[in-house]
């Protein structure tokens, strides 16, 4: 049964400005792209890198793992290049009173 | 079954160790030579950001090409050196090396304009007779930039591009842009992080839908200068339904200072396309050899690595293909001999990404003289990749009691519907087979490199005609032993 967590009010995260949520087990990075905020699992896919840590490019929506490099769609979860080949998960984002909030599982 | 008749001969019978020379016993006298320097310009050695922009404005290139070698060399300095592989790695200064040394002005299309010493080198090694003979193409570097470069008329009409890096990177920016790191991104570890910061020369190749290049194009590569380091750049896209072939060889001078060379080599094949790469590794025994390799096979493409590794002090080189799309094929032949003071730590890596995806990894190696050699690979089948086939095979021939093998397999295998199969040898030339080739009249030398060449001629048939045959000659010549 899905349900919704907050995040953090909407001014809090600008464009280019980015969150790690802990829910349960997993580690969601929240990266608000020129405007619109995506969320994503934090681990990649290739060897379960810490995704927030890395290079964060708001304006290509992409993050690259620092680990090797791999770099994510943030809009799909999708690598954009390897060695990661796997998607990470991705959790929809809802603006709800000016607050960011995340459906998770 | 009648016993054989006893052999006699006034030979003296050669013990293990004096039966075999070192590796590459005429290396010298063939490729250890070294021309005087006459360089448009050779940098100081030790690596700064400062050498590092000087690179890209010495090349004109574009912003986003010098933000990504900055960058790179942010992450070059970040990482530390890996503690895996061989204890020879801490060997490596990365202060004692040049970075980029400039022999010309440009890749020229005709040797008669390439400088004289620098073409005299390329005719002594035989890369125009070679260009002559049996080639589609041809690149040639010398130190840290592509000297002569060429490619048949009739496949530029057909809109095949065979340039050195420099040049694609100048006269198909969009093109290389798109593809340029993504396979193997600056970050993916220490030694690409220093390639995708100071990368000079390399190839590009660009082969057009259903276009068939027949003939192998070839790059070869000489490091002229003490402590040099080469850091080649190669990206090949086949595009769909298409064919290529690219042959790169190399050598250096020997001398007794380190040289080191960290290439990276990109390969996309299209889907339906076929990408073999076949490389004749001769370095000299004070060249560090530490090489990122890697393939992606799109839907019904294929991609072969054949590689032979020779020379160098220390090599470490795992070729890999992901295999992204339904029916795609990979395939790595290894072939590596280590000789005296040698580790051939080498191999490779097939990822099965997708359903019914094929594949074969067959590695060789033959240690002498107190040599190493190791097998180091990844099998992975990933969660969704049902009906995938792989088959590992890799064996090892110990040639006395010195020498030294090592195997290093890994598999991870995540769906149920699948058929994997590995198989390890580890074997000395035995005295039983020496005795029945010599019951037929072979002496025990070609009796010794009889089987020798049995041993890897599975992957040596794989190699164009020339190539096998110098491969065989270079096999014999280790095999020489004292007699008389």
């Amino acid at each position: 049964m899905p349900q919704l967590i907050d995040v953090c009010p909407l001014n809090e995260l600008p464009p280019g400005g980015k969150r790690l949520v802990e829910w349960d087990d997993l580690e969601i990075g929240v990266f608000n792209c020129a405007g619109t905020v995506y969320a994503i699992e934090d681990r990649c896919s290739h060897d379960e890198g810490p995704l927030i840590e890395g290079s964060f490019d708001a304006d290509a929506c992409t993050v690259e793992c620092p680990r090797h490099g791999s770099l994510f769609d943030l809009t799909s979860g999708k690598p954009k290049t390897l060695p990661a080949y796997v998607p990470v998960d991705t959790f929809p984002v809802i603006i709800e009173n000016d607050t960011i909030k995340l459906e998770v599982e | 079954m009648a016993t054989p008749d006893t052999v006699t001969t006034d030979t003296p019978v050669l013990t293990d160790n004096d039966r075999l020379r070192g590796i590459n016993d005429d290396y010298t006298e063939r490729y250890g030579f070294h021309d005087a320097e006459n360089y448009l310009y050779k940098a100081p050695k030790g690596l700064t950001a400062e050498l590092v922009a000087k690179i890209s404005e010495f090349k004109s290139e574009p912003q986003w090409m010098r933000d990504f070698r900055l960058k790179a060399y942010e992450y070059f300095l970040a990482r530390p050196m890996p503690t895996w592989g061989s204890p020879m790695l801490a060997d490596v200064d990365f202060d004692d090396i040049h970075y980029f040394v400039r022999a010309s002005e440009r890749a020229e299309r005709s040797w008669d304009d390439v400088p004289e010493d620098v073409k005299k080198t390329f005719d002594r090694l035989g890369i125009p007779e070679a260009e002559r003979k049996f080639l589609s193409g041809v690149g040639a570097q010398y130190e840290s930039e592509v000297v002569y470069h060429q490619v048949h008329e009739d496949l530029e009409k057909q809109g095949v591009i065979f340039l050195d890096m420099d040049s694609a990177l100048r006269d198909h920016e969009e093109l290389v842009r798109e593809y340029f790191a993504t396979i193997i991104p600056a970050n993916d570890n220490k030694l690409a992080s220093l390639n995708s910061a100071v990368w000079s020369g390399g190839s590009f190749v660009y082969v057009p839908p259903g276009v068939h290049v027949d003939m192998p194009l070839q790059a070869y590569f000489r490091i002229n200068t003490e402590s040099m380091g080469q850091f080649e750049r190669t990206l090949i896209i086949a595009d769909e339904g298409s064919y290529v072939h690219y042959v790169e060889g190399c050598t250096a001078p020997t001398y007794s200072s380190s040289s080191l060379h960290s290439a990276v080599v990109e390969l996309i094949a299209k889907p339906g396309a076929r990408i073999r790469y076949t490389t004749v590794q001769n370095w000299s025994t004070n060249v560090f050899n530490l090489v990122t390799k890697r393939a992606v096979a799109e839907t019904d493409a294929t991609v072969e690595w054949v590689d032979c590794n020779l020379g160098s002090k220390l090599t470490m080189k795992y070729p890999s293909v992901y295999l992204m799309g339904e029916r795609a094929h990979g395939e790595i032949l290894s072939i590596a001999f280590a000789g005296k003071d040698q580790h051939q730590d080498a191999g490779g890596k097939i990822i099965h990404a997708a359903p019914n995806t094929t594949s074969n990894i067959f590695a060789k190696s033959i240690s002498k003289d107190g040599g190493r050699g190791s097998y180091r690979g990844l099998l992975e089948i990933a969660k969704g990749a049902h009906g995938s086939r792989s088959k590992v095979v890799c064996d090892a021939l110990l040639l006395d009691e010195d020498s030294r093998s090592d195997t290093y397999p890994t598999i991870r295998i995540s769906e149920d519907d699948v058929n994997v199969g590995h198989e390890a040898t580890v074997s000395k030339v035995g005295d039983d087979q020496l005795f029945y080739l010599m019951s037929h009249g072979i002496s025990e030398e070609e009796a010794s490199k009889l089987i020798v060449n049995g041993f890897i001629e599975p992957i040596t048939k794989e190699l164009p005609m020339e190539y096998a045959v110098e491969m065989n000659r270079l096999i014999e010549l280790q095999m020489e032993g004292s007699i008389g």
